[in-house]
């Protein structure tokens, strides 16, 4: 059996706010495989984010250790850390966080342009991503000119779009209302089961929940729940 | 380039240009600067190389050769022999430098007295060769009665205005000059005026006068030995090359001891100094200037990065290393600061070039005859353009682009990644 998406063993994170030691995350571990759509849930500074920001290399633990896809992050130096972000992982945020002065398209090749890969296959490979999530023909507006929705599928083409080992989505559709959540879940759950994309959600919004199938609850940095379940399907 | 090199360059220009109305007004700062610097620094060439030439043609060339010991004695007992001439012809030819040398002047110089009727005054005595020294000194355009020396004039004297006031004497008068011979014996000269000049430097002018070389030889008991051998290049720069190059010849074929050139730095070194000093409080001015333009791009990189804290946050959260993030940083800075100084360097030039290319005329700024360090001041300076000064000021520009962009740039590349992201809750 190869390696899976994710590993974490007896991860903490403590952070020292003025003479506080505040216990962001308490020695979570926890295993994620190849494909799986997982969220983890949990009321407002239950750790969420800080536990995202671990797995992705953004933030050091304090103690414990990381593994996306067999390569432990811990010992690893800023630039390797860089080249991990590049290659192993991908980020969905919740304000979409594309770049301004780039184009919808020019945005979603980004990873693939820093890989260094040539022009045209990465324009094949992001207009198919384009075609397959709704928005052909908006390759070249600039994100001013897309919808919330539009934009945080272009910002879900950019995590996928250099096939990574896990994409780590924080709060993807908080900003997003209803139609918009729902087109955005679907167009995830699409690539997770066509193309076996392993997705990663920290969020409260029940819609995304009830569509995982998986779901783990933290509460005060620690996992309380990990739950497989039928995911709910929208009609 | 590399791709992420194309890549970071691209996000570069494509930031310059989202910020345009901020970018262009740190540019136009910019453009004042790289005009001003490259117009303030050919005016100063421009001024040096007429200072330079104005006193290496009133004293003794850009290069003066002569004997280790004249510099020190001036007695006639260290002058050079007559075939001097012939060796540094020869050296000049071998040293392949003989092209460079515009006029070389044979001379006899001795210190005296110059006696008439109304009394006697100290006076500088210079035999030149009169068909060499028109093209040599600048003497005989400063003409205020009668003429220069004339080849074939043999006791024909051409005298400061104010050494013939002081002896009362006119032109065509007879007066006696006194000097110690080569044999150490006092000896005299009957001279008669045929012209008389005004520098404006009261010491050259109480004090100067020019005889012809083949009546002081004979006079002074030096048949044809001369005291030095003054050399014009086409310009200052060319005194380093052409000074090693003869130096090295004459060394060969002399000995270090026998001949030895004196560049115009050695020789006029009041000059040098106020060239050194001319060039430093420029220099410092620029500084100064370039100073505060660059406080102006910190501002402006350091704004452009802060605004974008969270997008550098992005940029490092998809791959981008922490160097790599400054480094975008430091392209940004060095494509303003290049570009507009470029634009400004071709601004000054151009503007220069098309108001002043002829000279700029500060007549109406001297009311009268200006002097400096020995040297009579034209009142039209005459810009210098040279490549070096263009590659000069443009690295100067790129320089301050670099340190103006470096501590917005170290910002960029220790921003928290997650921190940046908290901005978002």
């Amino acid at each position: 059996m190869g390696n899976p998406a994710l590993r974490t063993e007896a991860v903490w994170k403590v952070f020292h706010q003025e003479a506080e030691e505040v216990r962001a995350v308490r020695g979570v571990t926890l295993t994620i495989q190849h494909g799986e759509f997982v969220v983890l849930a949990g009321p407002s500074g239950s750790g969420k984010t800080t536990l995202l920001n671990l797995i992705g290399g953004l933030t050091r633990p304090t103690d414990g250790r990381v593994w996306v896809d067999g390569l432990e992050l811990t010992r690893m130096s800023s630039r390797e850390l860089a080249r991990i972000r590049l290659e192993k992982l991908g980020f969905i945020f919740q304000s979409y966080n594309l770049l301004p002065v780039l184009s919808a398209l020019e945005n979603a090749e980004f990873p693939l342009l820093l890989r260094g890969l040539e022009r045209g296959r990465r324009e094949r490979r992001v207009r198919e991503l384009f075609q397959r999530t709704g928005l052909a023909g908006l390759e070249h507006r600039r994100p001013g000119k897309l919808s919330g929705g539009q934009q945080q599928r272009v910002a879900v083409i950019r995590a996928v779009v250099g096939e990574p080992a896990l994409v780590l989505a924080d709060e993807p559709t908080a900003n997003l209302d209803s139609a918009a959540s729902d087109i955005l879940l679907t167009v995830m759950e699409e690539l997770n089961r066509d193309l076996g994309t392993t997705f990663l959600f920290a969020t409260h919004d029940s819609r995304l929940m009830e569509r995982s199938r998986r779901l783990i609850h933290l509460v005060d940095g620690q996992i309380v729940s990990d739950q497989w379940q039928e995911p709910r399907r929208e009609l | 380039m590399s791709f992420k090199t194309a890549v970071i360059t691209k996000l570069a220009l494509r930031n310059l240009r989202r910020q345009a109305r901020r970018s262009l007004l740190t540019a136009a700062s910019m453009i004042a600067g790289g005009a001003l610097l490259i117009f303030s620094l050919i005016l100063g060439d421009g001024t040096h190389e007429q200072w330079i030439d104005s006193a290496v043609r009133m004293a003794d060339g850009h290069l003066t050769i002569q004997s280790p010991r004249f510099q020190g004695s001036r007695a006639l007992k260290d002058r050079m022999p007559g075939e001097s001439r012939a060796f540094v012809e020869q050296a000049l030819l071998q040293g392949g430098i003989v092209g460079e040398i515009r006029v070389m002047a044979p001379r006899l110089a001795v210190t005296g007295m110059a006696s008439s009727a109304a009394g006697a005054r100290p006076a500088r005595i210079l035999g030149v060769d009169p068909a060499v020294e028109v093209s040599f000194s600048v003497l005989d355009e400063k003409v205020r009665q009668g003429r220069y020396l004339r080849p074939g004039d043999r006791l024909a004297a051409y005298v400061g205005i104010g050494l013939l006031e002081a002896l009362d004497l006119r032109l065509g008068s007879k007066f006696v000059l006194t000097a110690q011979d080569a044999g150490g014996e006092i000896a005299g000269q009957l001279v008669r005026v045929v012209g008389t000049f005004r520098t404006g430097i009261p010491e050259v002018d109480r004090s100067l006068l020019h005889i012809p070389l083949s009546t002081a030889g004979a006079w002074l008991g030096c048949g044809g030995d001369v005291t030095s051998m003054g050399l014009l290049l086409g310009n200052s720069e060319l005194v380093p090359q052409v000074r090693r190059s003869l130096q090295q010849r004459l060394s060969e074929t002399h000995g270090t001891e026998a001949l030895r050139a004196l560049s115009w730095r050695e020789s006029l070194p009041e000059l040098d100094a106020a060239v050194k000093i001319d060039d430093f409080s420029n220099y410092l001015f620029q500084g100064i200037l370039f100073g505060i333009i660059a406080l102006g791009i910190v501002n402006t990189v350091l704004m452009s990065v802060m605004y974008r804290r969270r997008e550098f946050g992005v940029l490092q959260a998809l791959g981008l290393t922490p160097g790599q993030s400054a480094s975008l940083v430091l392209v940004e800075g060095l494509i303003l600061t290049v570009l507009s100084g470029t634009i400004g360097i071709a601004l000054g030039l151009s503007v220069t070039w098309f108001l002043w290319g002829e000279g700029l005329d500060l007549s109406s700024m001297m009311d009268n005859e200006w002097t400096f360090s020995g040297v009579v001041m034209e009142p039209v300076v005459v810009p210098r353009f040279r490549v070096a000064r263009m590659v000069q000021g443009l690295s100067f520009i790129f320089l301050i682009g670099m340190l103006a962009s470096l501590y917005p740039a170290l910002r960029a590349m220790r921003i928290d990644v997650a921190e940046t992201m908290k901005f978002e809750r």
